[in-house]
């Protein structure tokens, strides 16, 4: 019945960018794992079979990861191993030189690397700084009584910490910011050719390169420092050009996520009855907020995969060569996995943790526990300075039927802005 | 080849390859054994990458740090042979370790 609805265009179409959920759900009675009509590409949309294809770096590569599973491959798949034609070809994906596409060794070396940078120990002995900044933003904001939380907070904080953190020097910081604000976003839907520019990704490197050489000279207490004189797990020194893809590649990656994730969650906050009250007095129920968040909206909505090698997903078969869809929205929301209230929110939902938002596998978002640390400390300052927040309603409509403005994106979902009316603390 | 013996959370065995650089989850989870969780993906951050060593290979391993002890420390399962399996690393002088998958919290 459901195949007799012309199938929509998840690239493309704007109706499937305000609510992505809706089309996933005409999608899901066409079964976990289906081929679509618009591109030559799998939607997978099951939970677990989204987690056995992230869990299976074996048989799928990242390399389309960024690039996306829209475009069909640049060369003809030969044979039931494809996994050399892949790397031949590596230079014509987009993103093809950043840890997000890379797979196997190259991949674990890097890998090592990152895991030494959002430890808990590291996050902890940065809390004083992050809990600093969100004072001061907050406050400057709710001595106004309103704000944008996308742009006036959300964005510049993120972008402060992660360039505190890395030691980016402070007067450097705005011409990033700025950089970042003109560039396009990645997965663009508008711009179907040419998703994903790379323009201020390339502006941002020649600064790391430059950093990078300073530090390895004369190291700091910084993450730059720290990867600067780091080695892979053999012993051996990565090549400063590895270096600058991947300092840059953390810098950018947490910009926009991490962002919309407070204004996703801040939306839940208001308007979810008695919850921003239950928010207020306990606040040890915040990690739970956003769990929930992360699964219900989360803001990467898909990932990409490709097979290299014949294999299969659940009883589906998939050949080499065939590109996947990994959606992880998909996957967050699915009944079989979560009951039949999967779409509604639900703080302490059982086994929350197992959600997918941040990814699952070798390619696990290594800027999770950072991420979670951002928004949780802006929830508190936010609480701690205010007694009450208000969504515009001149901005957005009144509750019930409020409208959003959202980052035309096929990979982050999250809001342009979010307008806020904010009650200073008595 | 290099192997370490692995028994999962139902009592089934297995004998796997080292990769020697490779972490032992990634190890555990490359050949297919889902009961290892493994949610944050290697950052010390999740301790649902829980393990137990046999006892006397314990001090073939590189030791803990504050991180992974304070983690493990929050499990209902600990044990005096309890690591992080996405902490340690995997080497050819590693063969034969016997890696049991604790149970989740
Ligand atoms: C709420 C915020 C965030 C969300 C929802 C998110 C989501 C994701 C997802 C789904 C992946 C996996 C992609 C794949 O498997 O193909 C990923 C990877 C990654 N993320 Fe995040 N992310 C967030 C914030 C951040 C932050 C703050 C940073 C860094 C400071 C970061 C750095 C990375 C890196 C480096 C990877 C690649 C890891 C690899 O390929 O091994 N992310 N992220
Ligand atoms: S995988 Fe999360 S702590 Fe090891």
């Amino acid at each position: 019945m459901n195949q007799a609805i012309k199938e929509r265009d998840y690239f493309t179409d704007h109706d499937v960018l305000l609510d992505p959920y809706a089309y996933f759900e005409e999608m899901r009675p066409r079964g976990p794992v289906c081929q679509l009509e618009t591109h030559d590409c799998l939607l997978v949309t099951g939970f677990d079979e989204c987690v056995e294809v992230l869990r299976n770096p074996t048989d799928f590569s990242s390399l389309n990861s960024l690039a996306s599973s829209a475009f069909p491959l640049p060369f003809t798949p030969e044979g039931s191993d494809i996994s050399a034609q892949l790397e031949q070809n590596r230079d014509k994906y987009i993103g093809g030189d950043m840890v997000v596409t890379y797979d196997d060794t190259r991949h674990t070396n890097i890998r090592a690397l990152i895991s030494l940078m959002f430890t808990p120990s590291r996050l902890k002995a940065n809390e004083a700084f992050m809990r600093e900044y969100a004072e001061k933003m907050v406050s400057d904001v709710v001595a106004r009584g309103r704000c944008e939380l996308v742009h006036e907070i959300a964005t510049p904080y993120v972008t402060m910490v992660i360039a505190d953190l890395m030691g980016v020097p402070a007067e450097d910081r705005s011409v990033f910011e700025e950089k970042i604000a003109e560039g396009q976003t990645v997965g663009s839907i508008d711009d179907p050719d040419s998703p994903t520019d790379m323009s201020a990704v390339l502006f941002i490197a020649e600064y790391m390169g430059r950093y990078l050489q300073e530090r390895a000279a004369k190291p700091g207490a910084d993450l730059l420092s720290e990867l600067a004189t780091a080695s892979y797990p053999d012993g051996t020194k990565p090549d400063l050009i590895e270096l600058i893809s991947l300092a840059t590649f953390m810098f950018a990656a947490g910009q926009d996520t991490s962002a919309k994730l407070l204004a996703n969650a801040m939306r839940y906050v208001v308007d979810e009855p008695g919850l921003q009250q239950q928010l207020r007095e306990d606040r040890k129920l915040i990690p739970f907020l956003l769990e929930e968040v992360l699964r219900l909206e989360g803001s990467s909505k898909a990932t990409h995969r490709l097979a290299r090698r014949d294999t299969t997903i659940g009883d589906t078969k998939v050949p080499a060569g065939t590109q996947v869809i990994v959606a992880l929205a998909a996957a967050n929301r699915d009944p079989r996995r979560w009951g039949e209230d999967a779409n509604e929110f639900k703080l302490k939902r059982p086994g929350i943790k197992q959600h997918i938002g941040f990814g699952r596998g070798s390619h696990t978002c290594a800027g999770a526990p950072l991420a979670r640390a951002e928004v949780a400390t802006m929830f508190n300052t936010f609480f701690d300075r205010t007694d009450n927040i208000e969504i515009s309603a001149s901005h957005h409509g009144a509750k019930g039927a409020r409208r959003y403005e959202f980052e035309p994106s096929f990979i982050i979902r999250g809001m342009d802005n979010l307008h806020l009316e904010l009650q200073a603390k008595n | 080849m290099a192997h370490i013996y692995l028994t999962d959370t139902e009592g089934r065995e297995a004998t796997i390859d080292i990769i020697a650089g490779n972490s032992l989850m990634q190890t555990i989870t490359d050949a297919g054994f889902d009961d290892l969780l493994a949610i944050c993906g290697g950052m010390c951050s999740c301790a649902t990458c829980h393990v137990y060593i046999d006892e006397g290979q314990l001090a073939q391993l590189s030791q803990m740090n504050e991180d992974e002890q304070e983690l493990l420390s929050l499990s209902d399962y600990q044990q005096d042979n309890s690591r992080l399996s996405c902490q340690l690393r995997m080497s050819d002088a590693l063969d034969g370790l016997r890696v049991t998958i604790a149970p989740a919290d």
